[in-house]
């Protein structure tokens, strides 16, 4: 069992900060969601790092980023699936 | 040379993979993206096998973002850490012998001012310590001494990291490592100090601890590149498994050792000072013409 990154929409969306998605390794992981104004992970590609949980909780202090067991993620985002979408809303 | 590289064949485009429409709908290509938008578009570097929470590959992912044209970059880089990734984006990457990246650079350099007379094409060596301090250090030198124009970009993570932890010319004095059991008994390598003798035009030192700043030097350097000479960008990259840094504490030793020895460090040539004042000042001209 391994754990991916979860970003509490609520919390970021009350922020522009956009720090996680700069900070990551992976290529198109983090995602930013313009319509919503929030971050998300992409579940099939975060390899469970943590270096954006640190970003979050001592660069921008907004604590909205958790690790989470892979399979206790609900309806995570995954690109290899859908692709790269701008945002999330529009695909419903 | 048409500037839709990347473009689909009329018809054809469905039948490529998800990945590569991606890159033709949202891709990086043919505009300039800040590292600001990271997360708004579809990168260039695609899933690669670096490990968790490798700091090596943070700065790559920078570097594609920082390239002033990408779809009229070449990449070249060896075995190490780092092809692994780079091989991985959507820029053409030649993979060199060990020892001779920046040989392979420079025919490939003069090569293409010969084809593409018109289009400026940028050729930048991405490689690791070992590949270019030690193994290919003949080959480096030589370039800087002929004055070729691309850029070097060292990825100096201190070790050997790809073939298991033994100790480089670019690994800090007294640091144990597999083939140093009592730690490594000489200084590190002054590869900047070299560069600055051997007259390349722009030098940098650089840890990833600010993204927008990485992005930024790399654009310069290859900027730089292009008219005035060689350039040169070392950068620290940690390795997070040879050094038993925990991934979450990755970023904190980047800082760390940035504040300790690392820390930015930038040095021009007067001819690339000038060259680079009297671009800046036309980019502020044009911009406060488009207002």
């Amino acid at each position: 069992m391994y754990a991916v990154a979860e970003i509490d929409a609520e919390i970021c969306g009350a922020t522009k900060c956009r720090l996680c998605t700069q900070f990551c390794p992976e290529g198109n992981t983090i995602l930013y969601d313009e319509t919503r104004g929030t971050a998300y992970v992409a579940v099939d590609r975060c390899k469970g790092c943590e270096i954006c949980v640190g970003i979050c909780d001592d660069l921008a202090k907004h604590h909205a980023i958790k690790m989470v067991p892979i399979d206790q993620v609900k309806e995570g985002f995954e690109i290899s699936k859908v692709g790269f979408k701008r945002s999330l809303v529009e695909s419903e | 040379m048409s500037l839709k590289t990347i473009q689909a064949a009329t018809g054809f485009k469905d039948y490529l993979p998800k990945e590569y429409q991606d890159l033709i709908d949202d891709g990086p290509f043919l505009q300039k993206r800040k590292v600001s938008e990271l997360g708004s578009f579809k990168e260039a570097l695609e899933e690669h096998p670096m490990c968790s929470g490798c700091a090596m590959t943070l700065f790559i992912r920078l570097c594609y973002v920082g390239f002033p044209s990408l779809e009229h970059t070449v990449l070249v880089g060896t075995a190490g850490c780092g092809r692994l990734a780079i091989s991985q984006g959507a820029v053409p990457f030649v993979y060199g012998n060990y020892g001779d990246t920046n040989a392979v650079a420079t025919g490939l350099k003069r090569g293409l001012e010969i084809r593409f007379k018109d289009q400026p094409k940028d050729v930048v060596v991405m490689a690791g310590d070992g590949g270019l301090a030690d193994i290919g250090f003949h080959a480096v030198m030589h370039s800087w001494f002929r004055k070729e124009k691309f850029t070097t970009v060292m990825l100096d993570n201190e070790v050997y990291g790809n073939t298991g932890g033994q100790d480089s010319g670019m690994t800090q004095k007294g640091m144990v490592m597999k083939m140093a059991p009592t730690g490594k008994k000489f200084e590190k390598m002054d590869m900047l100090g070299l560069a600055k003798t051997a007259g390349v035009a722009y030098t940098a030192r650089i840890a990833p601890t600010n993204p927008t700043r990485v992005a930024n030097t790399i654009r310069k350097a290859v900027l730089i590149a292009r008219e005035v000479g060689p350039t040169f960008i070392q950068a620290y990259t940690s390795c997070n498994i040879e050094y038993a840094i925990p991934t979450p504490k990755v970023m904190d030793d980047a800082r760390a050792v940035e504040k300790d020895r690392y820390s930015f460090e930038e040095y021009f040539s007067d001819e690339a000072k000038a060259y680079w004042d009297e671009s800046e000042k036309e980019r502020k001209r044009l911009r406060k013409a488009k207002k």
